[in-house]
């Protein structure tokens, strides 16, 4: 095996096997991608990870996307496609048949007392997510306003969130936030 | 029943056509700066009203409980609903490969402009406006799904227990819905 295929393989296999527990998402998983990536495989510095973490989130699209990256750094546009297919794909079949399964129960009771059950704690973990960003992003005043002003507009009003956005920005390089 | 994305596919899911889902996750995926959730919501509740937001909500839920990226499962679940296997492989095609294409564009420019002060300030502000969506959005599934006070107090719990304390996200899901389930059971007896 060539070495690209040697790293391509590895990835593919390391990426594949943490799918399946990466209940939560892709965070649940990234100190263990952590692990593999920087202290098992010596692939990058801890530093650069962190970088990379920074510009997924930064990026449009899922923030999962990271392993993309990281797939990228260690080798090349096929390694970003390889890591992404092999986060993505295991989870996202197992996703499909659980639905497939949970279809079929349709009319069951249970089946609706299960839904019930989980619409408000995914609510409550949504709301988790939020909160743990705004720690991270709200160093200022400036930029707490922000993040209020933007939490009351996409709650009570219909306002292009692109909007919000750019203004907010605008705000940034003003020096407002 | 409240629900119907998790009951009967309803006819204004199999009058989706493959295009118009393609380019919804598209547009979600290529919009999703800092969470795409808040775009999902936005383009499948308010723009094409495909769902409530009570059904989209339940989905989620489902969701989160499976493993994978929340959003990506989304896609699964929504594509498989309207279009079947084909539906499913196009929403998460349309919602991780494109984005992915612009995002390795940007790193690529990324070390050069990263250091630049505009940059900084605008994606530190812009941060904290996303940060902001995503509390925006769960306000307003929480508004419009108006939960019973037994799911006010298991989605509080999860709120504290995940965004406050940072206990491990497993346990919290295992033990909350086991309560929540058994909350439920009894309420619809």
């Amino acid at each position: 095996m060539s070495p690209t295929m040697h790293v391509l393989a590895e990835l593919a296999i390391r990426f594949s096997a943490l799918s399946l527990v990466a209940i939560g998402g892709i965070n649940a998983i990234l100190p263990e991608i952590h692990r593999v990536v920087v202290d098992v495989q010596g692939w990058m510095t801890s530093a650069e990870f962190a970088r990379l973490f920074a510009l997924a989130q930064i990026a449009p699209g899922p923030n999962a996307m990271v392993v993309a990256l990281i797939g990228w750094k260690v080798a090349g546009v096929a390694g970003a496609l390889v890591a992404m297919v092999a986060a993505c794909g295991p989870s996202s079949l197992a996703c499909y048949y659980a639905w497939r399964w949970a279809d079929r129960l349709q009319e069951s009771r249970w089946r609706a007392i299960v839904q019930r059950a989980l619409a408000p704690i995914a609510i409550g973990l949504i709301m988790a997510s939020g909160y743990t960003l705004a720690q991270g992003a709200d160093r200022s005043t400036g930029a707490v306003v922000l993040t209020i002003t933007a939490t009351a507009a996409l709650a009570f009003t219909r306002i292009n969130p692109v909007w919000l956005l750019g203004i907010a920005a605008l705000a940034g390089i003003a020096g407002i936030a | 029943m409240t629900s119907t994305v998790s009951g009967a596919t309803p006819a204004r899911l199999e009058a989706i056509s493959r295009s118009e889902l393609f380019a919804s996750f598209l547009k979600m995926g290529l919009l999703g700066f800092g969470g795409v959730l808040p775009w999902a919501r936005r383009v499948i509740v308010d723009e094409r009203r495909w769902l409530s937001d009570r059904e989209f909500v339940e989905v989620i839920g489902l969701c989160q409980v499976l493993p994978g990226p929340n959003i990506v499962n989304f896609a699964v679940i929504f594509g498989a609903r309207s279009r079947g296997p084909v539906g499913a492989l196009l929403a998460v095609s349309a919602l991780l490969f494109v984005p992915v294409g612009v995002m390795l564009l940007i790193a690529m420019f990324y070390e050069q402009v990263a250091g630049n002060p505009w940059v900084r300030d605008a994606i530190a502000a812009a941060s904290a406006a996303a940060a902001g969506l995503i509390l925006g959005t769960a306000t307003r599934l929480f508004v419009q799904a108006r939960p019973p006070l037994r799911g006010m107090l298991t989605g509080g719990a999860a709120f504290v227990l995940v965004g406050i304390l940072h206990l491990p996200l497993l346990w919290v899901i295992v033990v909350l819905i086991a309560v929540a389930v058994v909350a439920e059971w009894r309420a619809s007896r």
